[in-house]
């Protein structure tokens, strides 16, 4: 019973790793810009994100390692710093951005600025990662973010999509000028869910649960079922965006935006669901963001670490989560709009994504760690694959942000 | 699992291996390892180097002379082999954390930074 | 230094495969997302006064749109691809009234909002045609 109820794992993973204040920005941009014309990109992510978390899974239930410990001893210190570099740029940006989306969340349902609201939301993500033992962090904000199912409602009650609209989930509309827009998305949606913060963390979170090679049905069944239903939140707001918001000339380039759709669904409960879901979405993502970083460095310098110990037992990692968290404060409070940071912080990983991902093209395959369950065929070209499709977004994301300017 | 005479290590079983004391408590990495010229010619392991100076040494050796300017040898320590008692991905060490320089690090930062927040199980 | 020699070819051939313009002139860029927001700002006054959304929402999310749209006329004379004079001047007299409406939202009943949301929607509209 108890592996049964430990699926909530994939489910945080997914509300948080999945939807976060990126893939929210992400998805709301999208739809409203560009209908339905990037759900292939939001397709091709989830394929790809839910394969790598099953490889990770089954790679910390066999071989009992993480993946930063695999990266330090298997590729030695000098690649380590690669991967560590990126994280540690990439995931101080997501953080602040994360933060922001619980700011903004709880402004819009108090009516509060976002900015004043922003250190009492840094607040509460700091007392879940001090004390809360792992168990909480793993479900509380996954019950909560379980409010991402009423955006389908939402879909629902507007009518569903019309058949012009459907249309451009094949043949999307660029306008002219727009090209590099629509790229950049492209990019901006594959960086945002193919996050390597969340590969850390599953990978800490499966040696946190103990799992063993007796786990691995249980990890298939958490990477598909829990991926999925992030995806299935995002592609639901990229149809709201597409219904409700393109229609009015609307760009969803803020967050509160995104939730009118909702209000037109639902009147302001919809708008409130919108509020609490973005808020779990965005708490999720934030302890993620914050321990997968942590975890990274104390497992990558060998240091004590975990969540079912007290911070003294653990105290060079818990003292890297706290810095974090005030670099997070720092940037946050420069005022920068967190939609816009999010947006920002999926640009970077995805220039950074064929460092973080190359290493379980050697680690999956290795019998040391892996014994029998090393890749099969499929897998291997799979991460070929993924791989590839990290190198292009990575070349491409940087020019196409200054020619989009931003987005 | 421990040394056989038939197996042969190479450094790179040893670098960068997880350090684990008596009670299973982890310490940290090995940065480096120090060799010793014996009177017949060959070099024997001696030490196992753990700090901030080794890695830096093993990006680039110049970056060594800087931060050993700016560190003055405070934070590399320096393990005996003779103190390892299991050999594999993890060392692990015959001496229990306080024996340990390096294994004092955690304490220190829950004594000086960490007490003061609550919560921390001071 | 690959990235620098392939950049130059790729963007050649994206340009040449798609047939069409990959960006916009910053001008074009910067008015056609103000128009989407004083779009987006019109839509949440309505909205308040429906119903659909309660005003704390609604204040809340004013204060995203202005920091989105703060500035905007200091931006607009200097920006590349600024067309003639009078057109920029027809928009930043729209731009005046409609900022004042989204830096003051009046989100009571007895006020006058309806005048408040068409002078967003007359913003948003010409914002929206400058852009292209």
């Amino acid at each position: 019973m108890k592996k049964w109820l430990s699926i909530t794992l994939g489910i945080v993973t997914a509300t948080g790793g999945f939807l976060d204040a990126g893939t929210i920005a992400t998805s709301g941009e999208s739809g409203a810009r560009f209908g339905l014309g990037l759900i292939w990109a939001c397709l091709i992510a989830t394929v790809a994100i839910i394969l790598l978390v099953e490889m990770m899974g089954r790679f910390s239930a066999i071989s009992k390692k993480t993946y930063a410990e695999a990266i330090r001893e298997n590729f030695g210190f000098k690649f380590y710093l690669l991967p560590l570099l990126s994280e540690v740029i990439a995931e101080s940006i997501l953080l602040a951005a994360e933060i922001g989306g619980i700011a903004i969340a709880l402004s819009l349902m108090t009516g509060i600025s976002w900015r004043i609201l922003f250190p009492p939301a840094a607040f509460l993500v700091f007392a879940m990662a001090w004390r809360a033992p792992f168990d909480w962090i793993e479900n509380a904000p996954a019950l909560l973010g379980l409010v991402t199912l009423s955006f389908i409602v939402g879909i629902i009650a507007l009518g569903g999509p019309s058949h012009q609209l459907l249309s451009t989930l094949w043949k999307p509309e660029v306008k002219q000028g727009e090209l590099a827009d629509y790229l950049y998305l492209v990019a901006a949606t594959l960086g945002a869910t193919i996050s390597p913060y969340l590969l850390y963390f599953y990978s800490s979170g499966a040696r946190e649960e103990h799992w063993t090679s007796n786990s691995l049905l249980l990890n298939r069944v958490t990477a598909i079922v829990g991926m999925s239903f992030g995806s299935l939140g995002s592609i639901a707001l990229i149809f709201l965006g597409a219904m409700v918001l393109q229609p009015l000339n609307m760009q969803g380039s803020s967050l509160g935006e995104l939730g009118l759709s909702m209000a037109k669904a639902l009147g302001p409960f919809g708008a409130l669901l919108f509020a609490v879901a973005l808020f779990a979405t965005c708490l999720g993502a934030a302890l993620e963001v914050v321990l997968g970083v942590s975890y990274n460095i104390a497992q990558g310098f060998g240091w004590e670490w975990g969540e079912d110990k007290k911070p003294v037992e653990a105290a060079r990692f818990n003292l890297v989560l706290i810095i974090f968290l005030l670099v997070a404060v720092a940037i946050g409070l420069m005022g920068i709009d967190p939609l816009q940071l999010a947006l920002a912080g999926s640009t970077v990983i995805a220039l950074f994504l064929p460092i973080s991902l190359f290493p379980f093209l050697v680690l999956m395959n290795d019998p040391q760690y892996l014994r029998d369950k090393t890749n099969g065929r499929f897998s291997n070209i799979a991460i070929i694959c993924i791989l590839l499709i990290a190198f292009v977004v990575a070349f491409v994301s940087i020019p196409l942000e200054i020619l989009s300017g931003g987005g | 699992m421990p040394i056989t005479d038939d197996q042969i290590f190479s450094i790179r079983d040893i670098i960068d291996s997880q350090l684990e004391t008596r009670e299973k408590r982890r310490i940290g990495r090995v940065s480096d390892i120090e060799a010793i010229w014996q009177e017949d010619g060959t070099l024997v392991l001696s030490s196992l180097v753990i700090g901030p100076q080794a890695l830096a040494g093993r990006i680039a050796s110049p970056i060594r002379s800087i931060v050993r300017f700016v560190l003055r040898d405070r934070f590399d320590h320096r393990i005996p082999l003779d103190d390892v008692e299991d050999f594999g991905p993890t060392l692990r060490l015959r001496g229990s954390a306080a024996d340990y320089p390096v294994g004092q690090s955690d304490a220190w930062i829950a004594n000086h930074i960490l007490r003061w927040i609550p919560g921390s199980g001071h | 230094m690959l990235r620098k020699r392939c950049a130059g070819p790729l963007l050649l051939v994206l340009l040449t495969v798609t047939g069409c313009q990959l960006t916009q002139s910053a001008f074009s860029r910067t008015v056609g997302n103000a128009g989407a927001v004083f779009s987006a700002a019109s839509t949440t006054l309505s909205y308040a006064h429906e119903g659909k959304i309660t005003s704390a929402y609604a204040q809340a999310s004013f204060v995203n749109y202005q920091s989105e749209l703060d500035g905007l006329d200091q931006q607009l004379p200097s920006q590349q691809g600024a067309p003639d004079k009078r057109t920029v001047q027809h928009l930043l007299d729209l731009y005046r009234p409609a900022i004042q409406a989204v830096i003051q939202p009046c989100l009571e009943e007895s006020c006058h909002w309806q005048a408040q949301v068409a002078a967003l929607n007359r913003a948003s509209q010409a914002f929206l045609m400058a852009g292209g």
